[in-house]
């Protein structure tokens, strides 16, 4: 990267930006407060992992910068634009446009063939029909499915499935992938391959990938942990 | 990826659950389909029938269109020929007919009954109306009908006579005086209305003319006009001919004269139009219901359309897309359905009861109305939108993060 380049690169505004996010649950008449006054930044091609044990708000906090879920307090920016004064239609074009979703249980389509998971995303980005089948099936190969690309996701293995969710996510070329614990339904070895097909990607494309995990793999090839406990940051190291 | 491309795919995972919901609305469109083609094909007898007693246009005196007449042919249309010959010579009617309305008392020497009589001239009478297919004995008159008459069923019964048989009819004239003229039955009729065939009595212009001592003069000239004629121009001309003419008269559309065709509209529609907001309201709770499922069943499903950033619209027309799916699969096999009922029906030769008034039913006859299954399919589409409206509106409005937590 050359001087020019990294001075235009430090003058673009942050991929994900979060300052003081809080968020609380109300469980019956008490509440539970899941995120306390979190400030983080995710940067352009990281590849983060989000420890910490059950309750410490790793997950709220994936959806909270994911756009899924609104904070009590605090603001999250997505490069520069704050995300609560979207309307929820500029959110889901957003998430749409930006962002890639990886599930721990693959959340895929039922009644779609893997090819057609992969090809939806652009699909409601309005992506010509042409470039979406290649598209699609392109992606699939890269995932090392390119003989499954007519199979619906009841006939393929956890494994195939959360690949096609990988697919999927990439679908419309997003700067980051929000991965909510990717591995804890897949098998060891397959958990393994997983991980090394995202880092792939990270590495050959430069897309962002955020884990919560308890998963002790993903953590070991992460380049950055942030820890959680008790809704709060209790250490951000790159590793 | 079309909207309708993934609802049609839904419906069919849900295979038990559409062929379900598939079937309420192919009965619902059959109802609608079959009903819409029963009560048109009645409105359609009906109006024929109804034309073919009061003909299309009738010329009348002024006066008898607000007041009733106290005396016979007290507004009564003299030079009654050269008025007939005037409509006659107008381009678009096919028939006048000259109808003489009377009262009396038919008598066999030992009995008498009132009856109402009707003055008609039998040939043309006979070609443009039904009168002759109502005769059960005898002949219908015909010629100027000479001395002959044709009396109901039940007034016959009441005169104890039959075919052949004098009887002496006696009736007041426009002057007051009282008349009898001797006449011969020619035949017996069966009037479908149970209190007109008990005092139906049917003679020649010529012998009720002679009975009244009004030659000249009819109550009124019945109109028929050819094939699609447009009555209200017709009328319009017709009467601005005869009152050139000099005769004092006004034009009548048939809907004026027959009430009872309203009335049985009227109620036909009220029926028939209750019977079907209960369909509607049947399809719309089932479809509710099923929709509610549906989007409850997949709300886990709409969290992920939602993440992958799907907007609400998009939620909302899937859920109305299946339901307009479901609609267009219900109304094609209700399509089938509706055929196959209709051709079983009209070949099981089943009578209908009698319609209010008369005394025949008829044979069961449901046409194919083109306009009635254009109905039935946009009946159940629209009933389709409205129940998968509310439900599709709260699967579009579902909470994200609740939603892919949904188990």
């Amino acid at each position: 990267m050359g001087d020019r380049e990294r001075e235009r690169g430090s003058q673009q505004p942050r991929l994900v930006e979060a300052t003081g996010l809080t968020r609380t649950y109300r469980l019956g008449a008490a509440a539970v407060p899941a995120l306390r006054d979190v400030t983080l930044t995710i940067g352009r091609g990281e590849f983060v992992a989000l420890q910490g044990p059950s309750g410490s708000g790793k997950t709220t906090l994936l959806n909270l910068l994911g756009l899924l879920d609104r904070p009590d307090g605090g603001t999250v920016r997505i490069e520069g634009r704050n995300g609560e004064s979207l309307s929820e239609n500029a959110r889901s074009d957003l998430r749409r446009d930006r962002f890639g979703f990886v599930f721990q249980t693959f959340n895929l389509i039922p009644v779609l063939t893997a090819h057609e998971n992969v090809a939806y995303p652009m699909a409601i980005a309005a992506t010509p029909l042409h470039e979406r089948r290649e598209r699609a099936g392109e992606l699939l190969r890269e995932v090392g499915l390119g003989d499954k690309l007519g199979v619906r996701p009841d006939l393929l293995s956890g494994g195939q499935r959360q690949r096609v969710a990988i697919a999927r996510a990439l679908a419309n070329r997003p700067a980051v992938v929000f991965a909510d614990e990717p591995t804890a339904n897949l098998d060891s070895r397959t958990a393994e391959e997983i991980l090394e097909l995202m880092r792939k990607i990270n590495e050959e494309s430069a897309v962002a990938f955020l884990f919560a995990t308890h998963d002790p793999r993903v953590v070991a090839r992460a380049r950055r942990v942030i820890l959680l406990h008790d809704g709060r940051i209790e250490k951000d190291e790159t590793v | 990826m079309s909207a309708f491309s993934l609802a049609w795919r839904n419906l069919v995972r849900q295979k038990r659950r559409t062929i379900l919901m598939g079937t309420v609305v192919a009965f619902g469109f059959a109802a609608f389909a079959l009903a819409g083609g029963f009560i048109a094909q009645s409105f359609e007898g009906l109006k024929e029938g109804t034309i073919r007693t009061v003909g299309q246009l009738q010329a009348v005196d002024r006066r008898a269109v607000t007041r009733a007449e106290e005396k016979t042919l007290e507004f009564g249309l003299h030079e009654a020929t050269r008025a007939r010959a005037i409509l006659a010579s107008d381009p678009d009617v096919s028939a006048v007919l000259p109808r003489i309305d009377f009262v009396g008392l038919a008598t066999t020497g030992g009995k008498s009954v009132p009856y109402l009589g009707i003055g008609v001239d039998p040939d043309p009478e006979a070609t443009a109306t039904s009168a002759r297919e109502l005769v059960v004995a005898g002949q219908y008159l015909s010629g100027d009908g000479g001395d002959g008459v044709v009396l109901g069923t039940g007034l016959a019964s009441a005169l104890q006579v039959k075919v052949g048989d004098a009887v002496t009819l006696m009736a007041t004239t426009p002057d007051g005086s009282l008349n009898a003229v001797d006449a011969l039955v020619q035949g017996l009729a069966d009037v479908q209305i149970k209190e007109l065939n008990d005092r139906y009595l049917a003679c020649g212009v010529a012998l009720a003319s002679r009975l009244l001592q009004s030659p000249e003069t009819v109550s009124k000239l019945v109109i028929f006009l050819k094939g699609r004629a447009d009555e209200s121009k017709a009328a319009g001309r017709l009467g601005r001919a005869l009152n050139a003419a000099g005769y004092p008269v006004v034009i009548r559309h048939w809907r004026e004269l027959a009430v009872f065709y309203e009335q049985v509209k009227l109620l036909y529609i009220g029926i028939f139009g209750f019977v079907g907001a209960v369909l509607v309201v049947i399809v719309i709770l089932s479809a509710a219901i099923v929709m509610t499922m549906a989007v409850t069943e997949r709300t886990r499903e709409i969290g992920t359309l939602r993440a992958l950033g799907t907007r609400p619209s998009g939620i909302l027309k899937m859920f109305l897309a299946e339901g307009v799916a479901l609609a267009a699969a219900g109304c094609a096999a209700g399509l089938v359905l509706a055929l196959l009922v209709r051709a079983v029906l009209n070949a099981s030769g089943i009578i209908l009861p009698p319609p209010p008034g008369a005394t025949h039913g008829m044979p069961i006859n449901v046409q194919f109305y083109p306009l009635a299954y254009a109905a039935g399919l946009v009946a159940m589409v629209v009933t389709m939108l409205v129940a998968s409206y509310f439900p599709a509106r709260r699967a579009s409005r579902v909470s994200i993060v609740e939603a892919l937590a949904h188990v």
